[in-house]
């Protein structure tokens, strides 16, 4: 039962950084039509920002995150805005220039601050002890973090002018155009929101795991995982579908161990994706 | 013998009806016209009887056989073809290869009269051009050459004269005439009333999916119920 | 209508590779060798992408058919089976034919959602063969597998082995370029057009299911050729993340004719290996190399060429 506890607290905070990477995957998806292939470069450019204003600057950690926040959200703002706006309705040349921004980023890093992981200790360590069960506090911090990122993505997204005409964008450009929307201005603001999410996972995780120029691979293929899972485009099915990736990976780890869990939720994806492509809560599908 | 006959289709988006219960024949050889306003369900009528969508209710029988919500590809290899409403042509290549593929892919050689119906279009001597280059007119006769040249039993035409100068919309007429010589039927959907008076013996008035009226032009177009439903508002729109 | 089984694109291709006879004639040096037997590979990989790419659409599945197709081969040789002409019909045929229900399954996706598809089924197949050690090895890989043998004679030379490599990629090349010569219409109108492809009559997924086999046993070939290489099969070497290596090659050599592949993966491979020990720093030039073919150069190395050939005469 310990166990069991455990694995569930595990799966949840797993679950919570998952949310944030899909959600602003998604959301890149749903109001671009773009799958964003350097959405694991953001995290780790993201990681390495966070960590270079605290080795370099001294920055405290807080202010650190962030600083990464926003200069992950202004390159993307920068890249949609100059690059990506010329081809923004060819899927193929979209999906090569975020491909191509990824190689970049990532050999960026590599070549700065080599291919060794870093030494980037999150400043708050120990553990809560509650009977047999214990938390580290750093998963505990965290977690209460990505939970506020959530919500105030919702607040944006759902309470604002400008998250209404994102959502607008993303339910059906030509009408929100007809409106008088302009994507001009908010393609770029809504790319940057997206990978300021994905810099601020970056800051929050990396300490945890680990800062190296190769962790952006599994945080795409898990994006990828998520977002089909919970239906391309869907915010509230990226954000549940975070949740049951965080949880089946965190109890296949203690209860098989290896990689049974990942295979499972991949099959299951690939299934999904022939059969249901609007994912586990349903929405139109665009572009298929 | 290859009629079309349409029983009781319809076609819904979700709770929305576009249209239902639409029954007509169209026998071999035959010319029928369908008008109607805009947003009366004519192009997803094309759609649904080419294949392209399906069907929500009803039959569509071709020949005897019933190709409802059969793939796109096989109503097309069974012998009807059709026309879309805007350009669609290969737009990157010659206007010879738009040909030649549509010969080849229909997979029944190419039909008689094709090359007078080139002729007539000026198309001949422009060959070699890509179908990108050719003024717009052009490449929307380019894109009714290529339904005829898949040598179809039966072709629907979307709105053909849409988009066409006034001068230009003679070539339509030629169209039509061509390809009745080759004994092929044809299912005319236009918005230009002239056009529709002068070319069809029977037209179909479709409005806000329903059939309204089926008859000659003269008796239709007549009725009181279809020029408010229709004629007052493109009357003067044209 | 007359329809060529081969242009010159296709035969100036097949010269190109051909070197692989006829290096060895002048250099008996390793590094050559070795670049020479990575760029065979990388030719044949990345023309299972441009396959699929000449009907638009863009597969990361390639190192999954690799993988098939290298570990039969692998697991072959462990039964004493090692002849090259059993081996390379069989690394052809066994991705083929688990191709063809795949196939059936993923074709009917377009677009966005293929590339998603062949993107999970590359991570599936890493995932497979680390869950399968009884037959794979798992993590270790299966090592040691034998040389082929040509009528009986052990292929175990280094100059042997290039040879062979050199005409597996010819093979592959020619298999690719009939494919792509002789349905070029076909898959043009589909990568153009597709609904008025079908709307003309054209069987769209016939074509497509053809196209998908035909570049699953491409890359089976890929792999056979990169396990003989290395004469051991290691998850490694079919790692999910090299999909991005062949989309890279086949997308900054142009994707026009069957010379950008073959151009492209020469020029990256060599790229490649003018960083020396710091072949990871190449990932960076493809990034960069496809940022500007996607903004200013649609059509690659081969394109540009073409373009300035067409300016100068």
């Amino acid at each position: 039962m310990d166990q069991f506890i455990q694995a569930a607290i595990i799966g949840v905070s797993l679950g919570a950084q998952y949310a944030l990477l899909a959600l602003g995957f998604t959301l890149i998806f749903g109001i671009l039509g773009v799958v964003n292939f350097s959405h694991g470069g953001f995290y780790m450019l993201g990681g390495y920002v966070a960590y270079s204003c605290v080795a370099f600057l001294g920055l405290p950690y807080p202010l650190a995150v962030l600083v990464a926040v926003v200069a992950t959200g202004a390159l993307g703002w920068v890249f949609e805005l100059f690059l990506l706006e010329r081809l923004v309705d060819d899927h193929l040349a979209t999906l090569m220039l975020t491909l191509g921004l990824y190689l970049v980023v990532s050999t960026g890093l590599l070549t700065v601050f080599g291919p060794l992981s870093m030494e980037f200790a999150f400043p708050v360590t120990g553990a809560l002890h509650m009977g047999p069960i214990y938390v580290p506090r750093e998963n505990l911090i965290v977690l209460v973090v990505c939970l506020a990122a959530i919500a105030a993505l919702w607040l944006v997204l759902f309470r604002t002018d400008l998250g209404r005409g994102l959502r607008a964008l993303a339910d059906d450009r030509a009408v929100a155009m007809a409106q008088g929307l302009r994507p001009k201005l908010l393609f770029p603001l809504a790319f940057a929101i997206a990978t300021g999410l994905a810099g601020l996972t970056g800051a929050l995780v990396t300490p945890i795991l680990s800062l190296s120029p190769n962790v952006g691979d599994p945080v795409l293929a898990t994006s990828f995982l998520t977002v089909i899972l919970g239906g391309l485009g869907s915010l509230e099915g990226a954000a549940l579908a975070a949740f049951v990736v965080g949880i089946v990976e965190a109890f296949s780890s203690v209860y098989f161990g290896g990689s049974i869990g990942a295979l499972v939720l991949f099959v299951l994806v690939l299934l999904l994706l022939v059969f249901r492509p609007t994912g586990l809560m349903g929405r139109p599908v665009r572009g298929a | 013998m290859t009629e079309l006959r349409v029983e009781s289709l319809a076609k819904r988006f979700g709770g929305l009806r576009v249209f239902q219960d639409i029954n007509f024949t169209l026998p071999e050889g035959g010319l029928l016209g369908v008008i109607g306003p805009n947003g009366a369900g004519k192009t997803t009528l094309i759609n649904v009887i080419s294949g392209r969508q399906m069907a929500s209710a009803g039959k569509v029988v071709l020949g005897g056989r019933d190709i409802t919500n059969q793939p796109a590809h096989a109503v097309s290899r069974l012998g009807l073809a059709r026309s879309f409403q805007q350009t669609n042509t290969f737009k990157s290549v010659s206007v010879g290869e738009n040909i030649a593929r549509a010969i080849r892919f229909g997979g029944r050689g190419a039909p008689v009269g094709l090359n007078r119906m080139m002729d007539a279009f000026g198309l001949t001597p422009r060959l070699a051009e890509i179908s990108d280059k050719l003024p717009y007119g052009l490449q929307k006769m380019l894109g009714l050459v290529m339904a005829f040249a898949s040598t179809p039993k039966i072709v629907l035409l979307d709105e053909p004269a849409a988009g066409l100068e006034r001068t230009e919309r003679q070539s339509v007429d030629t169209f039509v005439d061509i390809v009745r010589k080759a004994g092929t039927s044809v299912l005319l959907v236009e918005h230009d009333m002239d056009l529709i008076r002068r070319m069809c013996p029977r037209i179909l008035v479709l409005d806000a999916g329903v059939l309204l009226a089926d008859g000659p032009p003269a008796e239709v177009l007549a009725r009181p119920d279809v020029i408010a439903a229709y004629l007052g508002e493109t009357e003067e729109a044209h | 209508m007359r329809i060529k089984l081969l242009g010159w694109t296709e035969i100036v291709a097949l010269l190109l590779l051909s070197c692989g006879f006829i290096v060895p004639m002048f250099t008996r040096s390793v590094l050559v060798y070795s670049v020479l037997n990575q760029a065979f590979v990388g030719v044949i990989a990345a023309e299972s992408v441009w396959i699929m790419l000449r009907m638009n659409l863009l597969s990361f599945a390639t190192p999954a058919f690799m993988a098939i197709g290298g570990y039969t081969v692998a697991i072959a040789g462990q039964y004493d089976i090692t002849d090259a002409f059993l081996m390379t019909a069989a690394a052809f045929l066994v991705p083929a034919l688990v191709a063809v229900p795949l196939g059936a399954l993923v074709l009917r996706l377009r677009g966005t959602y293929f590339v998603l598809v062949t993107f999970v089924l590359s991570q599936i197949m890493q995932l497979l063969i680390f869950e399968t050690p009884g037959l794979t090895g798992g993590s270790n890989g299966i090592s040691g597998v034998a040389p082929v043998t040509l009528f009986g004679a052990e292929m175990g030379t280094n100059r042997l082995v290039l040879e062979y490599a050199c005409g597996l990629a010819m093979g592959a090349t020619l298999i690719t370029g009939v494919l792509t010569r002789y349905f070029r219409q076909h898959f043009a109108a589909i990568e153009e057009n597709e609904i008025l492809a079908e709307s003309l009559g054209l069987v769209v997924w016939r074509y497509k299911a053809l196209g998908f086999v035909v570049a699953a046993g491409v890359a089976g070939l890929a792999g056979y050729s990169l396990v003989n290489m290395l004469l051991t099969a290691h998850p490694s070497s079919f790692d999910s993340a090299t999909a991005v290596d062949f989309i890279a090659y086949t997308i900054i050599g142009g994707r026009l004719s069957i010379l950008g592949p073959v151009l492209g993966t020469g020029a990256l491979v060599y790229a490649t290996n003018l960083f020396g020990t710091h072949g990871q720093y190449a990932q960076g030039l493809y990034g960069v190399l496809i940022l500007v073919v996607v903004l200013a150069a649609r059509g690659g190395i081969v394109g540009t060429i073409a373009a300035l050939w067409r300016r100068v005469s």
